[in-house]
């Protein structure tokens, strides 16, 4: 049932140029933002040393190219507002369609996207999403306690921040539209970082 | 944890009495089956199945002990400290046991485990890692209970078909060709517990965790619950049968009083305590 | 969406299949499914979810299981939209705990071989049709057929669902409703009804200090398994009850007996005549509360001629006597291998006698109470419906007849020729989630939705003390959209019908509503509609208030017949039923055929259970194949050897050998039921299925018996250690 670790690793070929240029411009509005909004795109996170580590995926398509960086960080919604699972739950989840329809029966209808999100909200059936962030199925992850440790019981932390905690292992989404992997995600980044903030090193409290 | 830091440290929590013992552990897991009260009915090992993603092997696989029934009952027909062998009926009726994983102190199946797939953990339980596994089966081998379970087929291929597969626990694997695997204790059900202990600010209550065997037991034969609690059910039976854990024999103050664990001789120092079976002389 | 209970409701529609297929791709876990890889899985979110709808949190919803006739209360795990697994319902009859039928009751709801769609009889076959083809083919057959030649053929049924099938029966002209059940206790119920005034009064087996019990396999299949489990452990700890079985077989309960008894079949009154002839002569109990005649028979059954008649000795007899008569209260059960003879009622009325002569009828036997709801009432099944059934179809009585809930073509003894006459009913249309034999045999298959799709309410036929109604919600969608539940179905044909009163309802759920509205205030407690709705469902039952009722003591005639012995048929069939598959309906359930027998420990087959002397005068070991034949036909199986079993039997378990039913059912084992000789109790006139003789002979063919490997024996290890209970007494005693 286990993948061989070395699939970690395989880089499929990708449109070279493409991510680059996105990834500049992207550099460039973050910056910018950040001289404007003091304290905000990169705060540090007390009490913490993020993972190392770096990954280089395929882009995923979706349905919906949902724009993180409009919602996150242009209109600075947090990430819980629609991950709402997350604090509570070992996943945290997509958000229900009725979510986004809170806002956008009103908000941007004459848009495409929103036209479609709004289709499928009226078929009564909700976008099947393609899913980027994973981890292997004997592997207990709980989003739930690592917001604990590093965001509700971490002294100094601003629960405002928090897409710097996200951003340890799902890289900084809110200068992304559609979500891609940055992080490797596998043992040895999750290891590595158990080591350096004083999680648990019992093989049972992540294998299942 | 790095390969070193493993090869080093995975006896951490496996440890004599001399050595310490459980005594500094998070918690400790036990349980007590009280055999007067079992009637051999096989609920346990049925929830079992529907906890744990047991899978069903077929009538072939399971008459060549390939069953993959963490929980089994044994039902025995001689009744060694009564006698009545020779007369021409079952007249005390037949002798239950329901056997899952001993959850051993000194458990022979961890020292041999070539790659630590097995080992203890700070909760007294005996793990079993899926994915460090590389199926040598010595700790099968190694097992006086027979109480390890292996995967000699991909037992997923035919066992769930659509749509069965829907009833699959995802708090746990489904475990593939060449795994070993064995009861829990339900790590998935004590994880909740302990997380929804932790939220609230709070230790671990008695009866907060209950295992899915000792949960649907229409007779509360087995009782599940923490030694390091010593309000709880568990250990207050186990103390009131004068069994204690990190010995190979008990000194009792009345050698009437029921409780014995099985095979205990061979100082496997196991968690579970069983109540002796009554019946009239 | 806001609100309290209509929600719940409108959760389970509006989420669609997006929770459903959101847990199949991300939470099975299927080692295939595994990629580390960014989008090979999907994820589908909730459209608009309940706030208690949490991925991966799991939360518990109430209803009742179906799997038995108990009818036990659960609670369903349910997790991003899937039902995983049943835990009993605290508050309910069966407590915490649940039975293994119960706990695999998931696999007949997630069944792979699960009718999803109407199915109607074209060209010789049963084809797939959509449900405005099959009402089409209702309303033709159905509509023009004459007042009072129309049948229902069910198993239990008890709740709402049964007071629409009456509204339905009534409105057709027809009181024509047979329910039956082929594990039944209805010759007990007959003698209690008789004697007591009361079918299914309460037994008190927690107040007991002795249980003698005739056949009653009270932890395994008889009558509410699970809550006389949790009334044996009561009765077993403390001052600890002694517990006698005589049975010619070791059931469950018999292999939990201090004394295990074995009797030959059918002559379990006549030790129970024994049994009193030396609580009279050496215990001098007062026979005042018997009749002379009574007495006098008595008298006829000294330790000799009972041992002569039914082979149990003297001592065994003394030994009884003396457990009753020293541990007061007792309790004295007939149960199956006792009541299914042509003599059972009598032998069932004997062994109520002893009740009446130790004093046990308002001690240990108390009045059932009062039902509140009497149309919700459970329709108890028994084995006469399937005889008078036979008659009248044989007769063309019925031009339709529905099914639902049994399966006589497969439970049906050959000599009856069931299928035969069912094939002159011109029409019959089967109510079911599964192809059985008796659903291949219909014109007409409604595809019923699973007990954990639907909404209904439940009578438990055994209700000793707060009479209480079970409710059962869907725990998930519906697996296919084109599943109807009962309730859902009859309420439809009564509106097809005109029927007044019914038109005002969009479907069951609407109508169970309204029906608990429409509730006394003193099952309410002062709730309203909506309140008491909430509550209810959240509960999973309604205790109603109920009256203690009270029982009379009218002994019968006692009589027994002398043992005929038969020289062409020698030995006793002894058609078992044992927990795991109860009457053939668990024959589709993985897990049950993998989960050995209680006993005999043999799993997915069947097999036959014979006294180790038997065996050494057959010359046959464990796993030989021997032939087991009766006047009416013969079976193959396997031997399995134990002392449990009366040297003049041979005991063959019923519920397999399915010729249908699914990929696990289909062509495993045996079915006894097929060779049963035809014989009815005389006064009951249910069915004898324990007075079959049959002739023993080995085939020749020998193969491992597919059991539970290892030694049977403890080989000094210490593994299952017995004290008497003279010393639990002493040292854990009350």
């Amino acid at each position: 049932m286990f993948v061989s670790e070395k699939n970690l690793f395989k880089r499929p070929g990708k449109k070279a140029g493409q991510r680059s240029v996105n990834k500049s411009l992207v550099l460039l509005f973050a910056l910018l933002t950040s001289v404007f909004f003091v304290g905000g795109a990169h705060a540090e996170v007390p009490n913490a040393t993020p993972p190392k580590g770096t990954h280089s995926g395929e882009d995923v398509p979706q349905p919906i190219d949902f724009p993180h960086d409009i919602h996150a960080d242009i209109n600075g919604i947090n990430c819980m507002y629609c991950h709402t699972y997350a604090r509570r739950s070992k996943v945290a989840g997509i958000p229900p369609t009725s979510k986004c329809m809170g806002c956008h029966s009103i908000i941007a209808t004459d848009k495409p996207r929103i036209q479609k999100l709004t289709e499928y909200w009226e078929n009564n059936e909700p976008p099947e999403w393609n899913k980027v962030h994973d981890v292997p199925d004997y592997v207990h992850f709980t989003h739930e306690k690592h917001l604990q440790r590093f965001v509700f019981n971490n002294e100094g932390m601003d629960v405002a921040n928090v897409s710097e905690v996200c951003a340890f292992c799902h890289g900084e989404v809110k200068e992304m539209t559609v979500a891609e992997k940055v992080k490797p995600l596998n043992m040895g980044f999750c290891v590595r970082c158990h080591e350096q903030n004083g999680g648990p090193s019992d093989c049972w409290k992540c294998h299942k | 944890m790095s390969l070193k830091n493993i090869l080093e440290n995975w006896s951490d929590y496996r440890r004599t009495a001399e050595d310490g013992g459980h005594h500094d552990y998070e918690h400790m897991w036990a349980m007590a089956i009280d055999l007067n009260k079992c009637t051999g009915c096989n609920a346990c090992s049925v929830a079992c199945y529907a906890e744990n993603n047991l899978p069903t092997v077929g009538k072939k696989r399971m008459m060549k002990g390939q069953g993959m029934h963490w929980l089994r009952v044994e039902r025995y027909w001689d009744e060694p400290d009564m006698g009545g062998d020779e007369k021409e009926y079952q007249e005390r009726g037949g002798s239950f046991l329901p056997m899952m994983c001993q959850q051993c102190n000194a458990a022979p199946c961890e020292p041999v485990c070539p790659v630590a797939a097995t080992y203890h953990t700070p909760d007294g339980l005996n793990a079993q890692v899926y994915n460090r596994c590389i199926g040598s089966r010595y700790c099968s081998n190694n097992c006086p209970y027979r109480l390890r379970y292996f995967n000699f087929y991909s037992y997923y291929e035919e066992s769930w078909p659509e749509p069965l597969n829907m009833q699959l626990n995802p708090d746990l694997s489904v475990r593939d060709k060449g795994v070993m695997e064995k009861c829990t204790f339900c790590v998935q059900r004590i994880r909740v517990g302990k997380d929804a202990a932790r939220r609230e600010g709070r230790e671990v209550h008695d009866g907060d965790v209950i295992t899915a065997c000792a949960q649907t037991c229409p007779t509360e034969a087995i009782v599940f619950g923490d030694m390091m609690d010593k309000s709880s059910k568990v250990s207050k039976i186990w103390a009131a049968h004068e069994v204690e854990l990190g010995k190979h024999e008990q000194h009792k103050s009345d050698p009437d009083l029921r409780g014995y664990r099985v095979l205990e001789g061979l100082n496997t120092d196991p968690c579970v305590t069983y109540l002796e079976r009554v019946r009239e002389a | 969406m806001s609100g309290n209970d209509i929600n719940r409701r409108d959760f389970m529609k509006f989420m669609g299949l997006g929770g459903v297929g959101a847990a199949t791709l991300s939470g099975c876990d299927m080692p295939t499914t595994i990629t580390l890889e960014e989008g090979k899985e999907k994820v589908v979110a909730y459209l608009a979810p309940e706030e208690y709808a949490i991925p991966g949190i799991g939360v518990y919803f109430a209803s009742t299981c179906q799997q038995c006739p108990s009818g036990c209360g659960v609670h369903g795990r349910i997790r991003e939209g899937r039902l995983l697994k049943l835990e009993g319902n605290p508050k309910a009859l069966n407590g915490r705990g649940l039975c293994q039928m119960g706990q695999a009751s998931v696999q007949s709801h997630y069944n792979p071989d699960r009718i999803m769609q109407p199915m109607a009889r074209k060209g010789g076959s049963l084809q797939p049709v959509s449900w405005e083809e099959a009402w089409q083919i209702m309303g033709e057959k159905v509509s023009g057929v004459d007042q009072g030649r129309s049948a229902w053929f069910t198993g239990t049924v008890s709740g709402h669902q049964s007071k629409l099938l009456d509204a339905l029966n009534q409105a057709w002209g027809s009181k024509e409703h047979y329910v039956y059940e082929a594990v039944n206790n209805a010759v007990g119920e007959a003698v209690n009804e008789a004697v007591l005034g009361d079918a299914v009064p309460a037994y008190r087996l927690d107040k007991a200090k002795s249980i003698l019990s005739f056949g009653a396999d009270f932890l395994g299949t008889w009558m509410s398994p699970v809550h006389f489990s949790r009334e044996y452990v009561k009765f077993r700890t403390g001052d600890r009850g002694v517990l006698v079985q005589v049975e010619p077989k070791m059931s469950l309960t018999g292999a939990n007996a201090d004394l295990w008894v074995a009797a030959r079949p059918g002559t379990e009154g006549v030790v129970a005549l024994g049994v009193a002839n030396v609580l009279l002569t050496k215990h001098q109990v007062n026979g005042n509360s018997l009749t002379k005649a009574a007495l006098d028979l008595i008298a006829e059954y000294n330790a000799s001629k009972v041992t002569e008649i039914s082979g149990v000795g003297g001592d065994s007899l003394v030994r009884i006597a003396n457990y009753l008569k020293d541990n007061s209260p007792s309790l004295v059960l007939s149960g199956e291998s006792a009541n299914n003879h042509a003599n059972g009622y009598q032998n069932a009325m004997a062994i109520m006698m002893l009740n009446v002569l130790l004093g046990n009828v308002g001690k240990t036997i108390e009045a059932s109470n009062s039902m509140a709801f009497k149309d919700l009432k459970a329709k108890r099944g028994n084995s006469r419906a399937l005889l008078d059934f036979a008659k009248a179809i044989d007769a063309g009585k019925y031009d339709v007849v529905f099914f639902m809930g049994a399966n006589p073509v497969y439970t049906s003894p050959s000599h009856l020729g069931f299928a035969d006459k069912l094939a002159k009913v011109p029409f019959k249309v089967a109510l079911s989630m599964f192809l059985d034999e008796t659903t291949l045999a219909a014109d007409l298959v409604l595809p019923l939705s699973s007990p954990y799709e639907e909404w209904g309410t439940t009578v438990a036929p055994y209700q000793p003390k707060n009479a209480a109604l079970s409710m059962s919600q869907p725990l998930m969608n519906p697996l296919s959209p084109e599943t109807k539940s009962l309730g859902d179905i009859l309420l439809s044909m009564l509106k097809h019908h005109g029927v007044a009163g019914y038109a005002g309802y969009d479907d069951y759920y609407s109508y169970l509503r309204a029906a608990l509205a429409g509730m006394p205030a003193s099952v309410k407690a002062g709730k309203s509609g909506d309140e008491f709705w909430s509550a209810s469902v959240q509960r999973g039952l309604i205790n109603a208030p109920s009256s203690p009722g009270s029982l009379k003591i009218k002994l019968g005639d006692i009589k027994q017949p002398g043992y005929q012995a038969n020289s062409g048929f020698p030995m006793h069939l002894v058609p078992s039923t044992n927990q795991n598959m109860y009457d053939g309906r668990n024959a589709n359930l993985s897990w049950l055929n993998e989960a050995p027998d209680q006993v005999s420990k043999v799993f997915w087959d069947s097999w036959a259970e014979v006294h180790p002397k038997t065996a050494a005068k057959l010359g046959v070991k464990e796993g030989d194949f021997v032939k087991i034949e009766s006047d009416q036909g013969a079976i193959e199986t396997q031997i399995y050897i134990h002392k449990g079993v009366h040297v003049d039997v041979i005991a063959v378990p019923i519920g397999r050998g399915h010729e249908e039913y699914g990929r696990y059912a289909k062509g495993v084992g045996v079915n006894p039921l097929k060779i049963l000789s035809p014989a009815e109790d005389a006064e009951s006139g249910e069915l004898a299925s324990y007075a079959t003789r049959v002739k023993v002979t080995k085939t020749g063919h020998s193969a491992d018996l597919s059991r539970l490997g290892g030694s049977e024996r403890q080989v000094g290890r210490r593994l299952v250690s017995t004290v008497a209970a003279s010393v639990f007494r002493r040292v854990e005693g009350a």
